[in-house]
């Protein structure tokens, strides 16, 4: 039983040595890399090396949960000798870098706890776990799930879903305001909104029944019975309309001509 | 030798009864730019026109009826230009399956004595406001991009300020009355603004 025990022991110690002597060859290359090229490297080689650690590590996590493994929390490393003298087996096995296996060393690499922030932390969390109690906790452990199950939906989704999903968040940003389009038409159809002015007293009077205008499109040209011969013999186009008919110019300027009730000069 | 007998129907055959076909919408300032993009593809291929106008609305009371209307235009881009006078019937109540609002249409030029004259005649100034904005031709279509500014103080056009937070939007043709194919390439033309901006028929006496 022992001896399975050992042997298993052994075996795990051998795997995980590996592994752990892999992270460390890459860990080292990228570090050559990024001291000694950093202004050549480029982002996706960076991604890439990352990559390879994360993977790494990940064996490294599978080899410590395998069943086969047992659990190191069961053992314990005692040092039996400790001198202060080099020991050139040491330096050989541990590449240089632990001369001396003596007081000073022991402390770092014989430690089993962890830093005291990092346990501390790890103290308030199992606190804060203990407190919530287990139906907040179970629940918490559910929303967490079913988010990253719908992210992951969402990631592996064709993308034209996508697409339709926001083209129609785009457009129910309104681009108009049908309140703002009446109060336009308004104050441009009957100067709704528009200050109401009444200019202060007629114009000097200036040569009543000369038209001044230019020449432009041809008018309707309405020539007024009754009205005085000089205007008649005018060569300007005069537009002129009775108050009260609009939109009809023709037969109204006929009755109203006729009947001399009215003409705009009248004030 | 007599006077010749006065008439009073057009004796010279110059003149064409002109019918405008208007649409009318709005955008709001944020997506001017889009619409304003969007008609610089679909319209012709010009410089856009921007203008700056002021407009005067003159009102003649009679005794009796609604008074009568009549629009004076200046440009004030354009200082030394003709002033634009402009009459605008009553929209016609035809089909309602007209797409587009008809109204008889008179339009001259007019020179700079203009609003004397008007108040000569016994018009009164009824309001004034200042359009500025951006003028789009597509084949006889015009497409009038527009902000109407209010004047705080009358006659001074420094002092304006805006009426809404968003521009007018006018399609308008300019034909002689009759023909009805008109609003139906207007009516077309509207599908493409949407959805940034909904063109329509909008009667102003429902708006009174």
């Amino acid at each position: 039983m022992q001896q399975r025990e050992e042997k298993q022991l052994e075996a795990s110690l051998e795997s995980l040595l590996a592994r752990v002597a892999h992270l460390k060859g890459s860990l080292q290359s990228f570090i050559l890399k990024l001291e000694n090229e950093h202004d050549r490297v480029t982002w996706p080689s960076v991604l890439d090396n990352f990559a390879l650690l994360s993977g790494q590590l990940n064996t490294i996590n599978k080899v410590l949960k395998n069943e086969k493994t047992p659990s190191y929390r069961s053992q314990v490393i005692i040092p039996l000798l400790l001198s202060p003298d080099r020991d050139e087996e040491l330096v050989k096995l541990t590449e240089q870098r632990v001369p001396v296996f003596s007081h000073e060393i022991v402390p770092d690499h014989l430690r089993t706890k962890p830093d005291p922030e990092v346990e501390e932390q790890e103290k308030h969390l199992s606190a804060e776990a203990a407190r919530i109690g287990p139906e907040v906790a179970q629940k918490q452990i559910q929303t967490l799930n079913k988010l990253c199950s719908n992210l992951l939906e969402k990631l592996n989704n064709p993308r034209d879903d996508r697409d339709s999903e926001t083209s129609a968040l785009r457009q129910n940003k309104p681009s108009f305001n049908p309140a703002d389009t009446n109060a336009l038409v308004a104050a441009v159809g009957f100067g709704k909104g528009l200050s109401k002015c009444r200019p202060p007293g007629p114009v000097p009077p200036g040569h009543p029944g000369q038209p001044m205008m230019s020449t432009g499109p041809t008018l309707q040209q309405v020539t007024i019975a009754g009205t005085t011969g000089h205007q008649a013999g005018m060569g300007g186009q005069v537009a002129q309309q009775q108050p009260g008919q609009p939109g009809k110019m023709p037969s109204n300027i006929k009755t109203n001509i006729k009947s001399a009730s009215m003409h705009p000069y009248n004030r | 030798m007599e006077a010749p007998p006065v008439t009073v129907m057009p004796v010279t055959g110059g003149t064409i009864n002109m019918m405008e076909y208007l649409l009318q919408g709005s955008v709001l300032d944020q997506s001017l730019e889009s619409l304003l993009h969007r008609l610089r593809g679909l319209c012709d291929n010009m410089e856009p026109e921007s203008f700056s106008d002021h407009e005067l609305v003159y009102l003649l009371k009679g005794q009796q009826g609604n008074p009568f209307m009549l629009r004076a235009r200046r440009s004030l881009l354009h200082p030394t230009a003709p002033w634009h006078l402009r009459y605008l019937g009553q929209p016609e109540v035809g089909d309602k399956s007209r797409h587009a609002l008809v109204r008889n249409c008179v339009d001259v030029a007019a020179s700079h004595s203009l609003p004397e004259f008007l108040n000569e005649m016994g018009f009164r100034m009824d309001n004034e406001f200042v359009a500025k904005g951006q003028v789009f031709r597509k084949g006889v279509m015009k497409v009038v991009v527009s902000k109407l500014l209010r004047v705080l103080a009358t006659g001074n056009t420094e002092n304006t300020e805006p009426l809404s937070l968003s521009y007018l939007v006018e399609l308008s043709v300019l034909a002689p009355a009759g023909q009805d194919t008109v609003s139906e390439d207007m009516r077309s033309f509207a599908e493409q603004l949407k959805p940034l901006v909904h063109l329509e028929k909008i009667d102003p006496k429902r708006l009174m």
